[in-house]
């Protein structure tokens, strides 16, 4: 039986289906990403799980018990928010030592807890400040102490990072992980960055409108998409139709699919063994940093190329080359 | 240059005409005779302590602030519990305490007067309870804007929702967080609405008149007697008034503080 088990769960506004039936489980100790574009419901389902919303239908269990009539006080559920939500009027102590009061707990082990859950998030000196005193960066630390001191069952993360800056985002996902890897902790985090979920998940849910488009580990959503959706959501990836690629490769594709992605990295200018084989006009370059991707067209159609940058890899633009690509790496999608 | 001293000239006029009236009140206050010269002919204390010798001026300070004060402490109990359920839980009825608020200014004080009159006069209800409900109404734009705001300003809803996945109960999240952290919204909104209701004139003279004689209705008595103690009570009005502004100033800079995240 796994730790967290969403089965068949709807929610409707009105006549606006926001999610359509849903279904999940969660291992204990699993770091678990919900992935999507904004308004794909991937949110409504952390609400669900915390009960904050209410699901039209459908269930959440939570160590096989069902949370359906539990008030969101009594589920041993964490939240982190991404506007923070510190209450404004107390210190950095006080927020963290909310939860414990809330328990009853006495005040010498409050402090102590306190204490060793400002040092698990780096924030040992702060705990007289207000959270208007501290930046983006330490507030969502605090808000993440606040959640971890009174050990949840489950960690549910809303965006959490995406109202910092690209650096300290890097550094609170490393941070977050190793938390979670600590603790053993299950945490759900909700994300539209793609990065960011391949970076700390254990699994990934790719979701788009209001339903699973796929589940896996990080590899394998990122190596096998399974639709086209998923391909360009994911990665740069390039899609074909059978038709342009068979005419490219100038021979015939296995299978009934009639779609296929190609990562751009996968694409390479040295020939392997049975590697198909294409040729395209460099058309463009765009160098970020260590990788550079390169536009090719064929055709009618462009597709990109990214390779890392180093010496001899550069393409002169305007030229013709012979494209590589392994026959694994040709994806067929639904 | 020019330019600049053609606006320093007229902001110069502007300044003049605001406060010339209320200095010349307050010098009057404190003027032996100002007749013939451009300057009084000299400074006593002579009327504000006239004033604080008569109890008749005392009792109407002290019906003042209990009338005020009384439909402020009204409004804090009643109308900001609904304006909290309203924006938290209900916000599609929050159009109607719009309506309402737009309402308190549409109403003109006159047909407000006589309706009252009209409604309450010959079924026994006193008319200073009758005075005092209008109050509460037309305080309602202060408080609600007031109370909104901060709710808006400290994403009330998001707050209670962290709260009560920590384990506190709904009167807990309220009493232990969303209060405390409105406070200061809230106080500066029940602080101007006293204020206002401080300086009403034409209801309470209207519909009650000297049957209940608050600061307001004893200024206009005295404006026939003495010129004098009249701007002694203006005087004692305009420092209490600069004391409760300088106390909303200060509040509502400290909630911005606390509002920033």
């Amino acid at each position: 039986m796994s730790y967290v088990v969403i089965e068949g769960l709807h929610k409707t506004y009105g006549t606006n289906a926001v999610l359509s039936n849903i279904d999940m489980t969660i291992e204990n100790g699993e770091f678990v990403t919900l992935l999507g574009p904004s308004g794909c419901g991937k949110s409504t389902i952390l609400r669900i799980i915390a009960g904050l919303t209410d699901a039209t239908s459908g269930s959440v269990k939570i160590e096989g018990k069902n949370m359906n009539n539990i008030q969101p006080k009594n589920r041993e559920v964490g939240m982190v928010f991404q506007s923070y939500a510190l209450f404004p009027n107390m210190t950095v102590k006080e927020n963290v030592a909310f939860g414990l009061k809330m328990k009853k707990m006495n005040a010498i082990e409050i402090v102590e807890k306190v204490k060793d859950t400002l040092a698990l998030v780096h924030l040992s000196d702060k705990e007289h400040a207000f959270p208007h005193e501290l930046s983006g960066g330490q507030q969502q630390r605090v808000a993440l102490a606040r959640a971890l001191i009174v050990r949840p069952k489950v960690l549910l993360l809303d965006e959490p990072l995406s109202a910092l800056d690209a650096q300290i985002r890097k550094k609170l996902q490393a941070d977050l992980r190793s938390i979670q890897t600590e603790l053993g902790m299950t945490m759900v985090l909700v994300t539209h960055d793609q990065e960011e979920a391949m970076a700390v998940s254990d699994k990934i849910f790719v979701m788009n409108k209001g339903e699973i488009a796929q589940e896996g580990s990080p590899t394998e959503i990122y190596t096998k998409p399974e639709s086209e959706f998923v391909a360009n959501f994911i990665g740069h990836y390039n899609v074909f139709t059978r038709e342009e690629l068979e005419q490219m490769i100038g021979g015939k594709l296995p299978g009934e699919r009639q779609k296929f992605a190609i990562r751009p990295e996968a694409i390479h200018l040295k020939a392997n063994e049975g590697d198909f084989c294409f040729t395209g006009i460099a058309k463009e370059a765009v160098m970020s940093g260590n990788v550079i991707r390169t536009v090719f067209q064929v055709g009618e159609r462009t597709f990109s190329v990214e390779q890392l940058h180093d010496r001899g890899s550069s393409v002169e633009l305007g030229n013709k080359y012979r494209c590589y690509v392994s026959q694994e790496d040709v994806v067929a999608l639904l | 240059m020019k330019k600049r001293g053609f606006a320093d000239l007229f902001f110069f006029f502007l300044l003049l005409y605001l406060f010339l009236p209320i200095l010349a009140t307050m010098l009057y206050a404190f003027a032996t005779n100002w007749n013939k010269t451009v300057l009084p002919e000299g400074l006593t204390f002579k009327w504000i302590s006239t004033l604080f010798q008569d109890s008749s001026f005392i009792e109407a300070f002290g019906r003042s602030v209990l009338l005020s004060g009384g439909a402020v402490l009204l409004a804090l109990l009643f109308i900001v519990p609904a304006i909290f359920v309203i924006v938290l839980y209900f916000p599609k009825y929050e159009k109607w305490i719009q309506a309402a608020v737009v309402m308190v200014y549409a109403f003109p004080g006159v047909i407000l007067a006589v309706g009252l009159i009209r409604a309450y006069a010959h079924i026994g209800v006193p008319m200073i309870l009758a005075v005092l409900g209008a109050y509460v109404i037309s305080i309602l734009p202060y408080i609600y804007q007031g109370t909104r705001n901060s709710l808006r300003s400290v994403n009330a809803r998001q707050l209670l929702d962290a709260a009560e996945l920590l384990g506190a109960s709904k009167a807990q999240a309220f009493t232990k967080i969303l209060l405390p952290a409105v406070y200061p919204g809230l106080f500066a909104g029940a602080l101007l609405s006293f204020s206002v209701l401080f300086g009403e004139f034409v209801l309470i003279n209207l519909v009650v008149g000297s049957r209940f004689e608050t600061v307001q209705i004893y200024l206009m008595k005295k404006l026939s007697t003495s010129g004098h103690i009249a701007s002694s009570v203006v005087f004692v009005y305009l420092v209490l008034m600069g004391i409760l502004t300088f106390i909303i100033s200060m509040l509502t800079k400290r909630s911005k503080g606390a509002a920033k995240v």
